[in-house]
């Protein structure tokens, strides 16, 4: 780059080390290696050796025992990118009104943060990737990229709703962790939205050690161009009577790439919990590559798991409707597209994550986009979100 | 087929079925393990020609001089030895095979009988052995020709002459090497379906096949009984590598029955077979296996099938033997508008760690491809389904359906299922399903309230678990299936 470097992603993506992280997304349970389907690497920027901030802002120990989906070498990267964490704890029996916010943009590139939502609680967490849409880039390990950790521990009878918006732009990286733990009767509600990015990691894991845990995850995607979408789900079902319900449904375009991994874990000891899976692919582009490897692992005998995925296009017969009812195909994939930015915004929980969703949607379907958005319903202010 | 007057006729006499349920110290149902007692018999290798364990140039030369090959053949088992020692097993997926050792193993037993076309030239140790096996009775009344082989080498090969007639050719790979007229097309075919390069024992295997099948079915034949090999490994301590080449060409129909078994010993024992199978516009093939491998075994087999325009492809698969199983026929689709359909049951119990499954090719347009697998895991058995369905670019408007259902009989046992898709073409249509759990008390309510007693509908659940693998089957390898599973369903279960 020519220009001076002004912003911290600047700064990061022209630092003079790139570094590889080789075994991102890497699931439980792997299969052949020749399908390239157990995991995903990226180029990325080394830490600087200089950042200290880390050591003085580090999360509770507790903390760092928390699985998530992505892997410990690319959580280790991202918390030391971050040169810091933030720490969250919600008192008991208590409703956090105001989401806790982690965000991530062009001028705040990395995020590290820690929820402890304390017994009979309940939160609501958002974590936000944007970017400047629009703007020129380069690849491999000088492209601009952005990352975060999240990890939560849900004590007895907690639940915390967790909103994931990732809106980055073209020729833009980002690797995004999530970590739940739930003890008895803890709930985790999840909602993901995987919209933009040239490349983007989003790993999740979820260990239900509790009984009566509870895990919904609902993933969101559409992915376009030649961008890749690279997701690992991993759900650790240890106590008694616990449930998941995973779902994830997307639009792939263009010259698309999606890997989704979900594996459901049925651990011994896990009497008379149930886990299921199911993935819905809208596959709409000549050059798309969808990935799937739904799995599920059972060491115990009074469970069930299930798991279902469909992965294909709009029928001809469905085409012909729509036609008559004046919709071409490339209106119908409009649709389908937009259904998913539509309700990336309904549960966008704060102003950040609403403008990310704009942004990102408006560089895509217009300014129609945004104007249909602003009115809606009246934007709440918000004054105690933490960074 | 002739009518089958007695079911109990095939291969294995069926043990007389308790009449008394039994039931463990918390009131369950006991689910028998698979009877292998009709299996677990040895016959001494006196006289036998056994050559050294381990893995040599030396071996090998000694395997191919034995067999006369052309010096094409003998290069082909060099360079696979080479590529053997070269190559790794994946460290990050697949059952351990800790307990394997090569060097503990002879590549090579040879009974030192002639291959023969009537049982009674067959040595009489061996010829019991068969009898005991149901082979010669099921040949007599339902197979169109036998392939018996007995570890290293075909003992027995025999064909009706209402099939020779029409061309069919069955034969050992061996004699049809040393024809002038199949060693070229032998040559054309072998190995380039399974490549040498293709996993570590499947270049083990090239290094030291011996023994297995050739067959080449004319164009619009169609071979109305089929064909089986048998492969018995009787030597403790040794491998089978037998290699089994079809060719079924235009518009033709075979059914082709592979069935296995061994003692049990101690020692381990190696099987790394490999099956290639090619399927020409508008034929048809089934192949369906038996594989009732002792749980000393190590089972590493590679099969393979190249399906052509308008063609078929059909597995019926069993699995209920060996210690370690990697076991996964791979159908390619190649042919516009061919399809595959794979049956398949596998049956974990103690001690046992079977790794099996299937992949499909989608590469032709219009192709589709339907997987149905059971599985059932019992005495911490350890069950994994592996499967994966790749849709080419160019596969327009292919289909593929994944059902797998496994069944979880006690809670020491585990079962995994482990599918991958990679789908590439946007008119295609992929879908998949799978559930593990056990048997539903939703169920057994429903059945009972319909005059059943528990038993009857645990029993009729389980069974009807298994059915759809064994309606595939001749019916004398369906008796043979459910003698296998032998599940006797009386009482409560959990």
């Amino acid at each position: 780059m020519a220009a001076e470097k002004s912003t911290p992603m600047d700064r990061a993506a022209s630092a003079s080390d790139a570094l590889t992280l080789s075994h991102v997304n890497t699931p439980p349970a792997q299969t052949w290696n020749y399908l390239r389907i157990n995991d995903v690497s990226f180029d990325v920027p080394a830490p600087s050796p200089s950042s200290t901030g880390a050591a003085f802002n580090r999360l509770p120990q507790i903390l760092s025992k928390v699985e998530t989906g992505l892997g410990d070498e690319a959580v280790d990267w991202v918390g030391r990118m971050a040169d810091g964490a933030t720490y969250v704890e919600v008192p008991a029996h208590t409703r956090r009104e105001e989401p806790v916010l982690v965000a991530v943009d062009d001028g705040h590139p990395f995020a590290s943060a820690g929820v402890i939502v304390r017994e009979g609680a309940s939160a609501t967490i958002c974590v936000s990737a944007s970017a400047t849409q629009g703007s020129p880039t380069e690849k491999g390990a000088s492209a601009p990229t952005t990352g975060s950790a999240l990890r939560v521990i849900c004590e007895r009878g907690a639940s915390v709703e967790i909103v994931e918006i990732v809106a980055s732009a073209a020729g833009r990286q980002h690797l995004e962790a999530i970590g739940v733990d739930c003890a008895e009767h803890a709930s985790a509600v999840v909602r993901q939205y995987a919209l933009g990015g040239a490349k983007v990691a989003m790993g999740l894991a979820a260990n239900l050690a509790g009984s009566s845990a509870h895990v919904e995850l609902t993933n969101r995607y559409v992915v376009r161009n030649a961008d890749l979408l690279d997701v690992n789900h991993v759900v650790r079902q240890r106590g008694r009577n616990t449930t998941s319900d995973l779902s994830a449904t997307g639009v792939l375009l263009d010259d698309a790439t999606k890997t989704m991994r979900e594996t459901i874990d049925l651990i011994h000891g896990a009497k008379n919990s149930r886990g299921n899976e199911l993935e819905c692919v809208l596959v709409c582009g000549d050059g798309v590559t969808n990935k799937t490897l739904p799995t599920i692992l059972c060491d115990e005998e009074d469970v069930q798991g299930n798991h279902g995925a469909t992965i294909g296009t709009i029928s001809p017969e469905q085409l012909a409707y729509l036609a008559c009812r004046g919709l071409s195909e490339s209106d119908v994939e409009a649709l389908f597209s937009r259904a998913i930015f539509d309700d990336a915004l309904a549960h966008a929980p704060e102003a950040t994550s609403r403008q990310a969703v704009v942004s990102r949607a408006t560089s895509i379907f217009g300014d129609a986009f945004a104007e249909e958005a602003a009115a809606g319903p009246a934007a709440t202010t918000d004054t105690n979100v933490e960074r | 087929m002739a009518d089958i007057k007695d079911t109990t006729a095939g291969l294995g006499a069926s043990q007389p079925a308790s009449t008394e349920p039994r039931v463990d110290e918390k009131g369950r149902s006991v689910v028998d393990d698979v009877n292998r007692s009709l299996y677990d018999f040895t016959k001494s290798e006196e006289g036998y020609e056994r050559y050294a364990d381990g893995l040599t140039p030396e071996i090998v030369r000694a395997i191919s001089a034995k067999k006369s090959e052309p010096e094409w053949m003998l290069e082909m088992r060099l360079k696979a030895l080479e590529t053997y020692h070269e190559m790794e097993m994946p460290a990050n997926w697949g059952p351990s095979i800790d307990g394997l050792d090569l060097n503990n193993i002879s590549t090579f037993v040879s009974p030192k009988a002639k291959q023969a076309r009537d049982w009674n030239d067959v040595p009489d140790d061996i010829k019991d052995t068969f009898e005991r096996l149901g082979i010669p009775q099921a040949e007599r009344e339902s197979l169109a020709g036998v392939g018996a082989q007995y570890d290293s080498e075909i003992v027995y090969h025999n064909m009706r002459e209402e099939v020779a007639k029409y061309g069919v050719v069955y034969t050992t790979i061996e004699d049809a090497l040393l024809d002038p007229e199949w060693e070229p097309v032998v040559r054309e075919y072998f190995g380039t379906l399974i490549p040498m390069l293709d996993h570590k024992f499947a270049a083990l295997h090239y290094a030291v096949w011996s023994g297995g099948s050739f067959v080449y079915v004319p164009k619009g034949v169609t071979v109305e009984y089929p064909l089986q090999s048998y492969f018995r490994l009787n030597a403790q301590g040794a491998g089978q590598f037998e290699h089994t080449l079809i060719i079924v060409d235009e518009g033709a129909d075979l059914h082709f029955i592979e069935g296995c078994s061994a003692p049990k010993y101690y020692d381990a024992n190696l099987h790394a077979g490999a099956v290639e199978l090619f399927v020409k516009d508008g034929a048809r093939l089934r192949y369906s296996t038996i594989e009732n491998w002792s749980k000393n075994m190590f089972n590493l087999n590679t099969k393979r099938a190249r399906v052509a325009s308008d063609a078929r492809m059909e597995w019926v698969s069993g699995s209920f033997g060996s210690h370690v199983s990697y076991l996964y026929p791979t159908t390619i689709l190649k042919g516009d508008r061919s399809t595959c359909d794979f049956t398949g049951i596998t049956f974990a119990g103690a001690t046992q760690d079977l790794d099996t499954g299937c992949k499909v090719v989608l590469s032709g347009a219009d192709t589709t491809a339907s997987v149905e697998t059971k599985s059932i895991s019992k005495d911490g058995g350890l069950n994994t389904f592996r499967s994966s369905i790749v849709v080419g670019r160019h596969a327009e408007r292919a289909r593929a359906t994944v059902s797998c259902q496994s069944l979880m009989l006690d809670d020491i046992s585990r079962s995994d299922t482990i599918p991958a898709m990679d789908v590439r073409c946007a008119t295609a249509q992929v879908g998949h399903e799978a559930t593990i759990g056990r048997i539903s008390d939703d169920t057994i309510l429903y059945l009972m309230s319909r005059g059943c007693s528990e038993a009857e509908a645990r029993s009729m659940v389980v069974n009807g678990f298994a059915n759809p693998v064994s309606k595939e089957l001749p019916l004398e390898y369906a008796v043979e299936m459910n003698n296998l599973i032998k599940l006797e369903m009386e009482g409560a279960i959990g």
